[in-house]
């Protein structure tokens, strides 16, 4: 699952188009948008909030630790070396309250550039910050690392930022900043897509296997040692290339009413993985 | 190793992590130079990136990052149980890198570390004085390539180099330095010194190739340990992890008599010998990080923490192996556990 934390209806709704997400109305507490696939907040600008919504969402969709979490919003910089609307992925998130740094994996978008973002309280205004140094400012950045460091793998914590102004906040062209999004979603779908990739290709499922081990170690009365040991020689018999379903399919109609029994006929499943 | 080769060019890391307080080492300034077209990320303490939680070592491994930091004390260990001390009681190691370039499967390092990110100290002199200290006290044999491989990373940041002069002046030290590399600039360059050793670990192929991942064939390490005989160097063979099942036996005493028709077996100090053994808890985190190993599936027998074959079955095999091998070296000269 993709899950998505936006700052601003205006950031998500290009996304929301896109995506075809549909807004979940079982869900008062937030605005949730998703389809099979995705899930998109709006959080609320701000740290506190985005990392309230984005655990709000990833316990709500029960998420694992394949999963990916990408805050999309907008970023101020003092910098001349990027243009208004162009993509940023962060590798560094400087939380300017606390002084703590958060290092995101950036593993995707190679021709996509990477910098250090600072992530306020309040947002910065061109004569806030006065040190010499090229920078990027965003307001939710810290919150959304916080949450996935918890969830996550590193590695599926994204943060993307969008340049909307050279730290002039104020009176921004709505309908601008929503073409600055619309313009980098095949970006963005790059990204998603890189994501999934890399984390299909650390991932050998057994969901399959544990599900039918389960099932089988309750109706013929397993106990959880038993169980245990069972969906190890299970794993085995499938990493050999071997078809442990079937093996375990057998059985399933077997019925067990005594403890010796259920003891014997563990043994020959046993037996039978090997 | 191919994958060294490979990518020797400026984009050989993902990225480069600084510590701030290593910014202003020779070794940190060789490495911006080199890498200049890296993504370079300044850090405060190599742990916030290297102990994050939740990392996965497998996706980091394919997009392995460089951290420099300046490491403090200690900078020598004690030798650990599960090591060889090749009768030396005075035995200690010490790690100027965590982590490898490799990928082995059966690797501990996986259990014993957070990331697979590579480490590599840049305070080398701080390492020297400790040395130097313990030297001055007693006799010591040190191992300086446990938790890494120095001559695979030879060309990345060449500790051997900056080390040379100083082992070279220790007469009451001797450094042994691990490898699976076939990187043999390090003997081509320098003249063998009488208190190193140069210790290859070898494998049957079809062993190197089940779960050794990217690293130099067989014919590769002994054409490099052939090299490091020619210049001079001591040399120690490991054969070390050894795997028993009936999937893998058979390929020992092939392997073996193909060792020694290419190595004369006069030529090497002596031989490491080893089974595949882990502590317990780095088991159990490889067990979850590696879900699709089998050897990580097998049952093992526990003693004294340790994870491995049953001690009997270690007999057996060890008892055919050693009737091979001794056919081609003494018995006094084959280390085991």
């Amino acid at each position: 699952m993709v899950f998505i934390v936006t700052a601003l209806m205006l950031e998500a709704s290009p996304l929301i188009e896109y995506f075809s997400l549909k807004k979940d109305m079982k869900i008062n507490n937030y605005q949730v948008y998703k389809n099979s696939d995705i899930a998109l907040v709006i959080s609320g600008v701000g740290k506190i909030k985005s990392a309230m919504a984005a655990i709000y969402l990833l316990s709500t969709f029960k998420s694992k630790k394949e999963d990916i979490l990408i805050n999309i919003g907008f970023c101020g910089t003092n910098s001349l070396k990027y243009a208004l609307g162009e993509l940023i992925a962060i590798n560094k998130v400087k939380d300017m309250d606390t002084g703590k740094d958060y290092y995101p994996d950036v593993y995707f978008g190679k021709n996509i550039p990477k910098e250090t973002l600072c992530c306020s309280s309040k947002p910065i205004f061109k004569e806030d910050y006065k040190e010499d140094k090229d920078m990027l400012f965003d307001m939710e950045s810290v919150g959304i690392m916080e949450a996935g460091q918890k969830f996550l793998y590193t590695h599926n914590t994204v943060i993307l930022k969008i340049i909307s102004d050279f730290l002039t906040p104020k009176d921004l062209d709505k309908e601008m900043l929503k073409d600055y999004i619309k313009n980098n979603i095949p970006y963005i779908v790059e990204i998603i897509d890189e994501l999934k990739n890399l984390n299909d290709s650390s991932k050998i499922s057994f969901e399959e296997e544990e599900r039918a081990v389960n099932l089988l170690c309750e109706s013929l009365n397993f106990t959880e040692a038993m169980k245990k040991m069972l969906f190890k020689e299970v794993k085995k018999s499938k990493l050999k290339g071997l078809e442990p379903l079937n093996i375990l399919n057998d059985f399933s109609c077997r019925e067990v009413k005594i403890k010796k029994e259920g003891k014997r006929v563990f043994e020959q499943i046993i037996e039978k993985l090997k | 190793m191919n994958r060294l080769l490979k990518n020797s060019n400026k984009y050989f890391f993902h990225s480069i992590y600084i510590e701030e307080g290593a910014l202003n080492y020779p070794i940190t300034k060789n490495i911006i130079e080199k890498y200049c077209n890296s993504n370079l990320i300044i850090i405060k303490h190599y742990k916030d990136v290297f102990n994050r939680t939740n990392q996965n070592f497998s996706v980091q491994k394919q997009n392995q990052s460089l951290i420099l930091a300046v490491k403090s004390k200690p900078f020598v260990y004690n030798g650990p149980d599960v090591c060889q001390n090749f009768g030396y009681s005075n035995f200690y190691y010490t790690s100027f890198l965590l982590n490898c370039i490799f990928d082995c499967e059966y690797c501990y390092l996986q259990g014993m570390y957070p990331s697979s990110n590579i480490v590599a100290f840049v305070n080398i002199e701080d390492f020297k004085s400790e040395i130097k200290y313990i030297t001055s006290k007693e006799s010591v044999f040190l191992a300086a390539s446990y938790d890494t491989d120095l001559i695979a990373f030879h060309n990345i940041v060449p500790y051997l180099d900056y080390f040379y002069d100083f082992f070279k002046s220790l007469p009451n030290l001797l450094v042994e330095v691990r490898t699976k590399s076939a990187n043999e600039s390090f003997y081509k360059t320098h003249k063998a010194i009488d208190n190193l050793i140069v210790a290859f670990t070898l494998s049957p192929d079809e062993i190197i190739k089940k779960y050794e991942r990217s690293t130099p064939s067989l014919d590769a390490r002994i054409k490099a340990a052939k090299t490091a005989i020619s210049m001079g160097f001591k040399v120690r063979i490991c054969l070390d992890p050894i795997f028993v099942g009936p999937d893998v036996d058979s390929f020992y005493e092939p392997f073996y008599n193909y060792l020694f028709s290419q190595i004369n077996p006069n030529d090497i100090l002596d031989i490491g010998y080893g089974f595949f053994r882990m502590s317990k808890d780095f088991f159990k985190r490889i067990e979850k990080i590696r879900p699709n190993s089998l050897l990580f599936c097998d049952d093992y027998s526990l003693k004294d923490g340790v994870l491995s074959y049953p001690s009997n079955l270690q007999e057996k095999i060890m008892k055919k192996h050693y009737e091979i091998l001794t056919k081609y070296i003494n018995e006094d000269k084959i280390f085991s556990l």
